[in-house]
């Protein structure tokens, strides 16, 4: 569902991501590990549609469609989302308010009615507690002054109500102690589906404990150094990136 | 005195003997009549040289010739209504039209009127409170506004009275190139509890110098709520000065949208132990509007707090001024000033200044003040769009959010729901257009 072919990305003319290939089919949960700076989240951004990144060469097709030439929001109504590492703070924005804007977005894209209040506020009950969010957060500005763990858990609930048809998650563990990274992980873990796709960007090996994915990549210095399944992550904890941060020939071989 | 000052001040002194002589107030209304012209002819016109005058461009208004106010039919469908009982009084052109206003039962002694009729029936009630509230001292035109007012409200509560319903002041202009210079006389006593609307707006080009005098005794309680929504054409440089007691509370909203040029300049003393003040300003500008506001708030008295909070929106090439000075006396120990302007703009040609100042004598006080300029958050609304919303939804949803805060503390609800209306047409029309 999700094919990126080639793909080469520029951040103030200095080149980030250097050739990706990765092909993602519906049902499938593929993680991407990396050190600091490897384009981690420079590849989250581009298939979001964050502005500020320059793709020279290759392409993005979503379902067959060319995610690049979408802006954002379109690419969001596509059913494409991004729990982002670093979740906003919208002062004066009620989050039930920002979600319910959302869904009518996504709906009036799809030339659906507006959402009705009742439906709609059954299933924001309902997806709060599989994140275990309280209904005061529902009253809140978006993200204003919620601790590191709460903007988390925020993310994974509106993923929850949108229900995308590919999530990427962008260092979602990333500031959750033990227990908030459960609480989230169960999130995610209950929105998989033989449908649904995702994309789990993080640094650690920890949040792969919990969120299990089909495969592994290795991202080091804007290419995917090495891919493999679900104990890829396990060797990656054991031996760190320390590997793979020599000339590409050698890495394979001291993973293999 | 430049040429152009001249031109416009001969004509008010040309005109103000006949002005007097046509008046029959009592004697020490017309002293105090001569006293303030005599105040405007040594004040003169502000220049640009004086500090509280630099960013405030006069040159268009001063080179107009206006006119005495006189008469003119208004259609009462154009003028506004609060979606409640009020009591409410009409001005057209500055003058008491008694067939557009309503005014219910008042408890006991409280006088609800036209300041106009009031000096003739009631002058005593008047006399000890009018041009006795300090402050505007260097606003020449406050001191032009003492010599020639002719009407306006006169607002009494006597100890202890609470009006249930809101007091509706409208002040319509119909253009014409008049010269308005309402006036406004506000007198809570001691205990007494009111909320006040004051609505300045109209057509056409008219120059509106409006002055309200405010007196607050001991634990009074006033919301005053005060929309200027002027004719695009219009210029409006109004003055508003404010005295408080021992614990009294005043809440002012200052709500800013029309006029090419508007000012308002706020001074406000807390002259007795624990009074408390909060100043809520929202600007929205757009085109060429200039719009200022110069604040001085002076804590004269212990225990004493204050809070400003002044935001501006402003589109395409307008410009706003926020000027605000926190004075505390060396007797007023434990004072808590707080002070914020934010500015939000949504072009590259718009600009705001922010001037805060703060004067302390006193040692033992907390006082803050800050200032923030700056554009949409890329950010935010990347945020919003990532989640499907369309930029100008989002760009639309941020400014909301930013304006709302100030409208949030509005706590007559009808008049919020109809200023959240008039913003969201604003923005809108300022999206289509942009």
């Amino acid at each position: 569902m999700l094919e990126i072919r080639n793909l080469h990305v520029t951040v103030e003319g200095r080149e980030i991501l250097k050739g990706i290939d990765l092909s993602i089919r519906p049902g499938e949960t593929h993680a991407i590990m990396g050190p600091n700076g490897s384009g981690k989240s420079t590849l989250a951004n581009v298939i979001a549609g964050r502005e500020g990144y320059t793709v020279t060469q290759g392409e993005i097709l979503f379902d067959g469609k060319n995610l690049l030439d979408m802006p954002a929001e379109t690419r969001a109504c596509e059913g494409l989302f991004l729990a982002f590492q670093y979740p906003v703070e919208i002062p004066g924005v009620a989050n039930l308010y920002f979600l319910k804007a959302a869904v009518n977005a996504v709906r009036k894209y799809r030339g659906e009615p507006a959402v009705d209040a009742m439906d709609f506020w059954e299933l924001v009950q309902e997806r709060m507690a599989l994140v275990k969010m309280d209904e005061s957060m529902l009253k809140r500005s978006v993200n204003e002054g919620f601790s590191g763990g709460e903007k988390k858990r925020n993310e994974v609930f509106q993923m929850a109500v949108l229900q995308p048809r590919f999530a990427v998650l962008d260092e979602t563990d990333s500031g959750l102690d033990i227990d908030a990274l459960k609480v989230v992980a169960d999130g995610v873990n209950a929105l998989r589906n033989p449908e649904r796709g995702f994309l789990v960007i993080t640094h650690y090996q920890r949040l792969l404990d919990y969120i299990v994915p089909d495969h592994v990549h290795v991202l080091v210095n804007g290419k995917i150094a090495h891919s493999g399944g679900k104990e890829l992550a396990l060797e990656l904890e054991e031996q760190g990136y320390a590997l793979y941060n020599e000339e590409p020939g050698r890495a394979r071989r001291a993973a293999a | 005195m430049t040429a152009v000052a001249a031109q416009f001040i001969d004509p008010y002194r040309d005109r103000f003997a006949t002005f007097l002589a046509q008046r029959h107030d009592p004697d020490v209304f017309i002293q105090r009549r001569r006293a303030a012209f005599a105040r405007f002819e040594q004040l003169g016109l502000p220049t640009r040289q004086q500090e509280a005058w630099r960013l405030t461009d006069l040159s268009a208004p001063q080179a107009i010739a206006w006119h005495a106010p006189s008469a003119a039919p208004v259609d009462a469908g154009i003028l506004p209504t609060l979606d409640m009982p009020t009591q409410r009084l009409v001005f057209v052109n500055g003058r008491f039209a008694p067939a557009l206003s309503r005014l219910g039962e008042l408890p006991g002694q409280t006088l609800v009127a036209s300041l106009g009729q009031a000096l003739r029936t009631h002058p005593e009630r008047i006399e000890p409170w009018l041009d006795h509230v300090p402050g505007l001292d260097q606003h020449p035109f406050a001191a032009l506004n003492g010599a020639f007012w002719e009407d306006g409200a006169f607002i009494h509560l006597p100890r202890g009275t609470t009006l249930d319903t809101p007091i509706h002041l409208v002040f319509h202009a119909s253009g014409g190139d008049m010269h308005l210079q309402p006036r406004l006389l506000l007198v809570l006593e001691d205990g007494a509890q009111a909320s006040v609307v004051v609505e300045y707006r109209g057509t056409d080009r008219y120059l509106d110098t409006p002055l309200a005098d405010i007196e607050l005794g001991a634990g009074a309680t006033l919301h005053y709520h005060q929309v200027q929504e002027e004719a695009p054409q219009a210029f409006h440089l109004g003055g508003l000065r404010l005295r408080q007691q021992r614990d009294s509370t005043a809440h002012l909203h200052l709500l800013g949208f029309g006029s090419q040029l508007a000012r308002c300049d706020l001074e406000t003393v807390l002259d007795g132990t624990g009074a408390h003040c909060t100043l809520n300003g929202l600007i929205l500008g757009r085109d060429r509007q200039f719009s200022a506001v110069h604040v001085r708030v002076n804590h004269a008295q212990p225990h004493g707090s204050s809070e400003q909070l002044f935001k501006g929106v402003l589109d395409s090439q307008a410009r706003a001024v926020f000027d605000g000075m926190i004075h505390v006396s060396r007797h007023a120990q434990k004072t808590d000033a707080r002070q914020l302007s934010r500015n939000l703009l949504l072009s590259r040609q718009a600009q705001a200044q922010a001037n805060p100042r703060l004067e302390i004598l006193a040692d033992d006080v907390k006082c803050s003040h800050g200032s923030s300029t700056g554009f949409l958050d890329p950010d935010a609304e990347f945020y919003l769009r990532a989640r499907g919303i369309p930029a100008a939804e989002a760009r639309m949803l941020l400014i909301h959010a930013f304006a709302n805060d100030s409208l949030d503390r509005i706590q007559l609800a009808p008049l919020r729901e109809r200023l959240a209306g008039v913003l969201a047409a604003r923005l809108a029309l300022d999206l289509i257009e942009g």
